[in-house]
Parts: structure tokens; C-alpha cells; sequence
């Protein structure tokens, strides 16, 4: 029931896309591109994937590292468990209730962090690998019909609803015409300064029973400091499984357990 | 009489020159090196106070942390308007005080990057900062200026910026936005110690909007002090009367307040306001350890040397003894009583003692004076260590005078026994001794 409710959902709010091709020039159609966006990312189980990371910080040597992240949507969990390289094996974060925490297991202590902490000294955030909520945390306007590349875009400005914390209060989109993918994300400051902008050149898709429907994912992310100029991480997503996830895995021991 | 013994007693010592020699240049050397090793602790203490008390921390500090949530912590006060009106009623020994505004943000040039540790000042009201901060480039009243910053020489460097250039700073807002504020280099300072490595001054309200903190908001209320000795007394009785009024006040941990908020305070499950009272002891917690281990090891190795030169005494005397045997029992003979004998040993080494120690002292001065007019820059990294650019000794004439007196009263304490075994001595044994 719960899933023929979901396909339905996910159904009517596509629907302006799928039928006669979505309109973001309309506030109607606007408003169902970006719940469009969230929802063909929005997954209604539990997430795990397989990423590679490699960041480069200027006149530094190039950390790749390699980290299985978890994710529970419904309740908000997420994990992040550093496998490579050896130094880094067994470092872990754990967002529990809006708290994120950090595990070394070199002291074996916990830290408790800001929720919107750098991932291991990357230019990622937390938040990269969590579920898409542009249409509760933004309000958007219509920009134009752009060429980005090869592709032809949609270019969305998204500036923060009131009340709402977020890490960047404005957020400029191209979203594919064709697919409805975004390509790229530039996210601005409070002053409106650019801060940092990040590339989605591949998008794949995945069955999930729980959803009972596709769940799309950007295969490949990549992130451009642009406050410090010459520093970019790349992340790739290599394997994903929707199927359950062990009920007490979001936990300290849990993550302690796998760090020794 | 005394000089008489005084006469006597220097006659014999320049009898036994070599020996004599030898043994005060070994106390000389001892005490020089005490008196060195002390001036250069005294001189990186001093250092470290002097950047200390301008950039970080007053004798007593108000300051706090706010909590939107639990993992999130802010170094501020905030409605600080009310709490500076408390603090200065609680306080009748206040000699005067700054308010300044707190943060933590990465400085990005174009060329280059680094964290620092940002004071937001009120440049008309620092006579500290005015005091003890020595341009390089530029004029400190420019800092009065909106979006304006002021750089240590060391930092300048680092981020291959001069006076006019604009850096940008990065931080997060109290809420966890990003923001940032783009800023116009105004003055460039020479460095004051380690701290000024990683602290760097901006315009205060300037950094409120960096931070979005309404203007009833700040980082800290530095008070200095009449007397810097009360400080501990001061703190806990701030402690105590905002408590009294309501506030929520930390538990003293010393600390400085960026270690708190990088490693302490977003452990801590609360939210909200909390009062932070620290004193400059607090502040400079790791630093006076680093300090005090200075501190033991200088007592160590003059313990060490202290063994030595004791045993060196009870060799040297033992050996004069022997070699006067016979001259004491003549003395003995002719009625010099065993007291006498004993008062004759002791003074000699008392004015051995005390001739080498003084000697050893002043040539420590000397070397401590001409090393400070060489101005020895520091390398980089042991600047880190001796919180200091150029190598400084801080010569104070009573610790110098301390130590000269405390070899000296070993040397003499080291002297009693073979000096009772002199006395000891039968007379006719004395005289019929051969060697």
C-alpha cells in the first residue's frame, strides 16, 4: 500500500514533466521541477554506497581515499566509514538526530562536529551524499532556458526559506532540459559571494524495492573551492545497494566495532 | 679579626692556585649557566606575556559561548552591554578594559591561505595594541575603518600580501551559513611571539557581520587588572555574582577559548548562553606548561651539576687536607683551637665559592647582554618553542644574585665535612704525618 502511495506521489509530481515537458517558466511548473528533483533522488529505504574520493588542496600532495557511506533517510541517519587509505581506515562520521560525530580510532574518541564539517579535509560536505531537500529548504526563481556545454538548461536561483539553516543561503542550478538532472551547482555565501561550485556529469539509476521505482544518483561529483582557487575534490559513487541496512548499524558501537 | 681570617684564608687559597682555579671555574661555570638558563626562561615567559596580554587575553576575561544547537558552539557574549555594566561593579580593582569581538576564519590571498584566529577591536580603545604594536606598513587609526585588517609581519608573508591588498575571510556564521567578508589589508605589525603567528586583528564590527551578530553582541570583556596578582581572586568573584544574577556560568578550565570551541564546548550537550570567566593563567594554559617544563628541566640539570660540583668540593678538600696535615697540626700546636680550624676551612671556601659563583654570574650577563644587542634571529620552527623572533634573555639582577648565593651556600654546606675532619685532627698526629 505504502509503495503504491509512493508511485503515486512520485507520479503526480512528475507529471507536469512527463506529460507535456516541465515548464519552469510557470511558478506551477517551477515548483514541480524542483520536487521533481528531489524526488527521482529520494529514496524511501536505506542507502549504501561505495565512493571514491580524491581531493586536491593546492601545493599539497593529492589525498584519495576511498568510504562506504550509509544512509537512513526516514530517520535522518547517515554514516561515513573511511576503508582507504590505511591511515584513514576506520575513521568514521555519524549523524545521529542532527548531530554529526566523529570517531578516530587512533585516540578511539568521539568528537561531536558542525553538521556542515569538510568530510576528511575534502571540499565535500555531508550533506553531498545525503537526500536532495531542495523544495523544503529553498524558494526558487526562474532564470532562462541556458546552453551549459553540450546540453541545454534550465538555470534556477534558489535563495533560503525563512527560518531554515542551511550551509549556503543561495544556490544557483542548471538542470538538463532532456533529463531533468542537475548538471551543475554553484553555492554563494551570505555576502553572495561564490563559494564553491560543483559538476554532476553522470547520473545513474537504480531499482529500489522499498520505493518501488528508480532512484537516481550522480555517479560523479566534482567540487571546485572557489574561494581558494586550485582546491577540488572528485567523487565517484561506484557501487550502490538499497536493500536493507542492519537495524542497529547507526550507532557508535556499531561504527567502533568496524574501526578495530 | 674577621679580616685577620679573611687574610688567612684568602693567603691559602692563593697558595693552591691551580687547583683553586680549577674548582671556581667550575662553580662559575655552573652558576652562568643557571643565570643564562634563567634569563632566557624569564625572556620566553616574557615574550609570551607581552603577546599574550595584547593579543588574546586581559588579566581576567568575560567571555562565553553561545549554542544554537548542541553541536555548534559560537565564542560569544551575548547583550554584552549589561554584563560589562556587572563586571564593572563587581570589580573596583579595574584598572581599565577592551571589548572584543572573537572569531576563527580562513584568510585566503590570492596567492595563499591560513587559518587565524580573529580579534574584532575597537582601535580607539586598545592602548595596549597601540602600546606594544610596531608598524611596519600603514597606521593602526586606518583599523577604525569598516572592512579593514591588520596583519602580523609573519602572516603578511604566508599570504604574500602589503598594506592596500584585499584578502578574503571565510567563516561560518553562528547558524552554521557560510559567509565571507572581503578585507583591506591597512597596517602590517612585527610579529610579538608565537601568538602572533595565528592572530590577527579586523575592524569590530566588521566582524560581527562576518559572523551576523547583532552589535549588543561580542566575543569578550578583557579587564586589566591594578594589580595582575588578584586575577584568580577577581575570576571567582565573577563567577560567583553571575551566577547570583542568573547566568549560566562554565566550570574554570584553563584552556584558551579556541581550544574550547574547537574541542570542548561542541561535546557539551547544551544550548544557548554560558559565561566563560578565565583569567590569563587560563588563557595561556598550554603555554605555561611548556613553561614549567622548561622551568624542571633547568632544575634538573643544575641539580645534576650541583652533584658534581659537590663532589668535586669533597674531592678538592679532601686532597687539601691531606696535603696540610702537618700544617695544621702546627697549628693546633701553637693553640689554634679546633673551632678555629674548622672557621678557617669553611671561609676559604665560602670566599672560593663565592669569588667563582659571582664571577661565573657576571660573565653570564656579559654573554646575555652581548647575545640580545646580536639580535639572533630565531628559525621558524624554534620560534614555535621559544615564542620568540630573536633569541632574548631577560637579565634580572635578583635572580642573578638568587643563584650566586645558592652555590655558594652548597659549596660551603659541601666544605662542613672535611672541614670537621681538619679539626678534628690530633696535633701530634698532625705533625708526625708524612706526605
Amino acid at each position: 500500500m505504502h509503495r503504491l502511495l509512493a508511485v503515486l506521489l512520485l507520479a503526480a509530481a512528475a507529471a507536469p514533466a512527463a506529460a507535456a515537458g516541465v515548464d519552469p517558466a510557470t511558478p506551477e511548473g517551477l515548483a514541480a521541477l524542483i520536487k521533481l528533483i528531489d524526488e527521482r533522488q529520494r529514496n524511501q529505504g536505506d542507502w549504501k554506497a561505495l565512493c571514491y574520493m580524491e581531493a586536491k588542496e593546492k601545493g599539497k600532495t593529492d589525498v584519495v581515499s576511498e568510504l562506504l557511506v550509509y544512509r537512513r533517510d526516514a530517520d535522518e541517519k547517515q554514516m561515513f566509514l573511511f576503508t582507504k587509505p590505511k591511515a584513514e581506515a576506520g575513521k568514521g562520521y555519524l549523524r545521529l538526530e542532527k548531530n554529526l560525530w566523529m570517531y578516530d580510532p587512533a585516540t578511539g574518541r568521539w568528537e561531536r562536529r558542525t553538521e556542515r564539517e569538510r568530510i576528511g579535509g575534502s571540499d565535500t560536505r555531508r550533506g553531498d551524499l545525503d537526500e536532495s531537500r531542495l523544495a523544503e529548504e529553498y524558494d526558487a526563481t526562474f532564470k532562462g532556458a541556458e546552453p551549459l556545454g553540450k546540453y541545454q538548461a534550465w538555470h534556477l536561483s534558489l535563495k533560503v526559506k525563512p527560518g531554515v539553516d542551511v550551509a549556503f543561503p543561495q544556490v544557483e542550478l542548471w538542470v538538463d532540459q532532456a533529463t531533468q538532472n542537475i548538471l551543475k551547482r554553484q553555492e554563494l555565501a551570505l555576502s553572495g559571494k561564490l563559494m564553491r561550485t560543483a559538476y554532476y556529469p553522470r547520473w545513474k539509476k537504480v531499482a529500489s524495492p522499498s520505493k518501488g521505482g528508480e532512484v537516481w544518483y550522480p555517479e560523479e561529483m566534482r567540487f571546485f573551492d572557489e574561494i581558494e582557487k586550485g582546491n577540488s575534490t572528485l567523487v565517484l559513487i561506484k557501487e550502490i545497494d538499497l536493500r536493507p541496512l542492519e537495524a542497529n548499524l547507526f550507532t557508535k558501537a556499531w561504527l567502533e566495532s568496524r574501526s578495530r | 679579626m674577621l679580616l685577620v681570617d679573611l687574610q688567612v684564608a684568602a693567603r691559602n687559597l692563593t697558595r693552591h692556585t691551580r687547583r683553586n682555579l680549577f674548582l671556581g671555574a667550575a662553580l662559575a661555570s655552573v652558576t652562568g649557566l643557571l643565570v643564562l638558563l634563567g634569563a632566557l626562561t624569564a625572556g620566553i615567559e616574557g615574550s609570551m606575556m607581552e603577546s599574550a596580554t595584547t593579543l588574546l587575553t586581559g588579566d581576567v576575561n568575560v567571555g562565553g559561548f553561545f549554542k544554537v544547537t548542541s553541536g555548534s558552539a559560537a565564542p560569544l557574549v551575548s547583550g554584552y552591554p549589561k554584563v560589562l555594566e556587572l563586571t564593572r561593579a563587581a570589580v573596583p580593582e579595574l584598572d581599565y578594559f577592551t571589548v572584543r569581538g572573537r572569531g576563527w576564519a580562513k584568510a585566503v590571498s590570492d596567492s595563499a591561505s591560513m587559518d587565524l584566529v580573529l580579534g574584532g577591536v575597537d582601535i580607539a580603545r586598545e592602548p595596549a595594541v597601540r602600546r606594544v604594536l610596531q608598524p611596519l606598513g600603514g597606521t593602526l587609526d586606518e583599523l577604525a575603518q569598516p572592512n579593514t585588517m591588520l596583519l602580523f609581519q609573519g602572516q603578511a608573508e604566508r599570504l604574500k600580501v602589503g598594506v592596500g591588498d584585499v584578502i578574503t575571510l571565510s567563516a561560518p556564521t553562528e547558524r552554521g551559513v557560510n559567509n565571507t567578508v572581503d578585507l583591506r589589508v591597512v597596517v602590517v605589525v612585527k610579529n610579538v611571539g608565537i601568538m602572533s603567528a595565528f592572530s590577527a586583528f579586523m575592524q569590530a564590527d566588521t566582524l560581527r557581520g562576518l559572523y551576523g551578530l547583532s552589535p549588543e553582541a561580542t566575543g569578550a570583556i578583557h579587564l586589566f587588572l591594578k594589580d595582575r596578582g588578584q586575577a584568580n581572586l577577581v575570576a571567582a568573584r565573577l563567577r560567583e555574582e553571575f551566577q547570583r544574577q542568573g547566568y549560566r556560568v562554565m566550570e574554570p578550565d584553563p584552556q584558551p577559548y579556541y581550544m574550547k570551541l574547537f574541542q570542548t564546548v561542541p561535546s557539551e550537550d547544551w544550548t544557548g548562553q554560558k559565561l566563560d570567566i578565565t583569567t590569563w593563567e587560563d588563557e595561556l594554559g598550554q603555554f605555561k606548561q611548556f613553561i614549567w617544563g622548561i622551568k624542571v628541566f633547568t632544575g634538573l640539570l643544575v641539580f645534576i651539576l650541583m652533584v658534581v660540583i659537590v663532589i668535586g668540593i669533597l674531592n678538592t678538600l679532601a686532597i687539601a687536607i691531606r696535603e696540610r696535615t702537618r700544617e695544621i697540626g702546627t697549628l693546633r700546636a701553637i693553640g689554634m683551637q679546633r673551632r678555629k680550624v674548622l672557621w678557617l676551612f669553611v671561609l676559604e671556601t665560602l670566599l672560593l665559592g663565592l669569588g667563582g659563583c659571582a664571577f661565573g654570574a657576571l660573565g653570564a650577563t656579559a654573554l646575555a647582554a652581548g647575545l640580545n644587542a646580536a639580535a639572533i634571529h630565531v628559525p621558524e620552527a624554534v620560534q614555535l618553542f621559544l615564542s620568540q623572533e630573536h633569541l632574548t634573555f631577560q637579565l634580572r639582577l635578583g635572580a642573578a644574585a638568587q643563584d650566586v648565593l645558592l652555590l655558594t651556600l652548597v659549596t660551603v654546606v659541601a666544605s662542613l665535612g672535611p672541614a670537621l675532619r681538619a679539626a678534628r685532627l690530633k696535633p701530634i698526629t698532625a705533625m708526625h704525618h708524612i706526605g
